[in-house]
């Protein structure tokens, strides 16, 4: 397949954060309230439009383990897209936005174990659908405060679940040549004053799930919330700005970092 | 984990569970992820028999996907908007308490959020008459606040009654029968609180920290478990009986000073809407009288800040009144009507 998928696509900036091709895993990690799930929205979205719009017109299969996806945000988002990008007077937009949901098909998981089990249900999904390209998962650290109560008092136990999960992906991946993105909450508050100019490999937000699924991530993007600016207009403040710091396992050790703020439309990127 | 018995599908039978345990194989899960053909071998079944009880359990115990249109169309015709009976919370909120979603309110001792939730149900259950669940762990319900409150609203008695027979409450003092309240709910589909043929629409718990944060910190991880308990059980509350959670929760300071709500980063993922209470501060210079200071303390004057939404930008601020909910029908009239002119003049 080897669609690459570029995350500033549709701002038209000329400084792309990331490209991915397919095969590999991306997580996007950061404590709450930094646009995460809005990340995910904006690759949706760059997914399933059709291709007059700038989309790609694959499917898109998304695991919801949190029930986090709003789809009243998102069609809000597919829709501010299709009015910017086609003429407001272009055929029946019922239509469109019909044909562009389609594409989506969504799943919720409530524990582990029915996680593990769904993924195999889905190599069905996956082996029948060849547009199906790109798999997104939010969150796949849902379970982790289960899985450990569960495990007792080994490790091993503990991490289990996930394990499986993760060689499973790790199949998946190889087999049917698909990307997957998936969400992870932060568990230990960053404390402020950190700026995004002094990051360094050992910062605060320590990977914390099972090996094998840090084995399995080619690409780490790790966002927050840039403290908003004492003074300024209230419209100013209002603007969050929010920065993805990008970090490869393969290629280059150099960091990459980008900013965004989020607008009706979706992800806007500076 | 799911453990193999017989008789969980066709052509499971006890010998076959037999073999599969001798095999090391004892839960769906193991059975999904092995190799078939390693294990007809072992087990000495047939691959035809065993691939068909791996399609079957497959298909009982997993999620099925579902298409994103359809998905919408559902959510458009089965989600509901519930006012809060406050307008100023309302605008807040983007129209009200969106079904389907856990939105929590957080905010210190006497920052009035016990009050909301009284309004908040005695609206539901009086103006749109649906039904309620009152989740108490504090043991600072009292029928005679909401009474208060609907007196303001109809002077029928009958009607009073009707309302109040609406709004099912459930003492709980400690997790577990707070987790045992709230599964047993969920497991005769809400049933017990229908009364009069209504629907249940809201659930109020006031306040899950009280039972989850003492169990938090410490080197055992039960806490954050049952935290997740009690999260996945509302949450599934919401989506599958489509109704509207609201949670309350207290406030600590962050290393900066500001107050933020309580319960950690692990819990903060879990509301998709968060409001932060505060009393307002009146402009009272240090050298205030006891009588001024006094006056603060018992002014029902309260701000509200939006501190995550998807749906509206954050930080959004509306000051409001808690006897709002108290005010007879013509004062709230009146008062739209000043606050709608605000509202056009700024």
């Amino acid at each position: 397949m080897g669609t690459k998928l570029t995350m500033a696509d549709m701002s038209g900036s000329h400084d792309q954060l990331l490209f991915v091709f397919s095969g590999e895993v991306v997580e996007v990690c950061g404590p709450e309230r930094t646009g995460k799930t809005e990340l995910l929205y904006h690759l949706l979205c760059r997914c399933v439009l059709p291709k007059s719009a700038g989309g790609l017109e694959v499917d898109v299969m998304f695991v919801d383990t949190d029930y986090s996806l709003d789809m009243f945000r998102l069609v809000s988002i597919i829709d501010s897209r299709l009015t910017r990008a086609l003429s407001p007077s272009a055929g029946s937009d019922e239509e469109v936005l019909r044909s562009c949901l389609s594409r989506l098909l969504v799943v919720h998981c409530s524990s582990s174990s029915q996680l593990l089990l769904t993924l195999h249900f889905l190599e069905n999904s996956f082996s029948s659908r060849p547009g199906l390209a790109l798999l997104l998962i939010d969150s796949i650290s849902a379970f982790y405060w289960l899985d450990r109560c569960e495990g007792g008092a080994s490790f091993s136990k503990q991490e289990e679940k996930l394990s499986k999960c993760s060689e499973l992906l790790g199949r998946l991946l190889r087999d049917y040549r698909i990307t997957v993105f998936a969400t992870c909450h932060a568990i230990r508050r960053i404390h402020s004053g950190l700026s995004s100019s002094s990051f360094s490999s050992s910062d605060s937000d320590r990977p914390y799930l099972c090996r094998s699924w840090q084995h399995l991530v080619t690409h780490r993007l790790l966002c927050s919330r840039q403290a908003s600016t004492a003074g300024g207009s209230k419209e100013q403040r209002m603007r969050q700005i929010f920065t993805v710091h990008c970090s490869s396992s393969t290629g280059t050790k150099a960091h990459r970092i980008s900013s965004f703020h989020v607008t009706d439309g979706g992800v806007d990127f500076t | 984990m799911v453990v193999l018995r017989a008789g969980m599908c066709p052509g499971l039978d006890e010998d076959l569970v037999r073999d599969l345990r001798a095999a090391d194989v004892k839960t769906v899960e193991d059975l999904v992820s092995c190799n078939l053909e390693e294990l007809a071998q072992r087990c000495s079944v047939s691959y035809k028999a065993l691939f068909a009880v791996r399609r079957v359990l497959l298909a009982q115990h997993s999620a099925f996907p579902v298409s994103g249109a359809d998905l919408y169309e559902e959510l458009l015709s089965s989600t509901a908007i519930l006012s809060t009976g406050n307008p100023s919370l309302d605008k807040l909120l983007d129209s009200g308490l969106y079904t389907g979603e856990i939105t929590e309110l957080s905010g210190g001792p006497g920052s009035g959020k016990s009050q909301v939730c009284f309004g908040v149900a005695v609206h539901v259950s009086q103006q749109l008459k649906q039904n309620v669940i009152y989740v108490d762990t504090t043991g600072g319900f009292t029928a005679s606040r909401l009474l208060q409150m609907l007196q303001t609203e109809t002077s029928d008695k009958e009607e009073q009654m009707a309302a109040l027979q609406r709004i099912r409450v459930f003492r709980v003092f400690d997790v577990f029968s707070l987790l045992d309240c709230l599964f047993g709910l969920c497991s005769d589909g809400l049933q017990q609180a229908s009364v009069g043929g209504g629907s249940v629409k809201a659930v109020i718990v006031d306040s899950v920290s009280a039972v989850v944060a003492p169990l938090l910190g410490g080197k055992h991880n039960e806490g954050m478990s049952l935290m997740s308990q009690v999260a996945g059980v509302l949450r599934t509350m919401a989506k599958d009986f489509n109704v509207a959670a609201l949670v309350t929760n207290y406030v600590t300071r962050s290393s900066s000073g500001e107050l933020q709500p309580g319960l950690g980063v692990s819990w903060s993922h879990i509301p998709r809407t968060r409001i932060l209470l505060e009393r307002l501060e009146e402009g009272t210079t240090a050298a205030s009288s006891a009588a001024a200071t006094a006056d603060v303390s018992r002014s029902s004057l309260r701000s509200a800040t939006l501190i995550k939404s998807s749906r509206q930008p954050c930080l959004i601020r509306e000051e409001f009144d808690l006897q709002w909910w108290s005010r007879s029908k013509d004062q709230k009239t009146s008062g739209l009507k000043r606050k709608r002119e605000e509202d056009s003049d700024s």
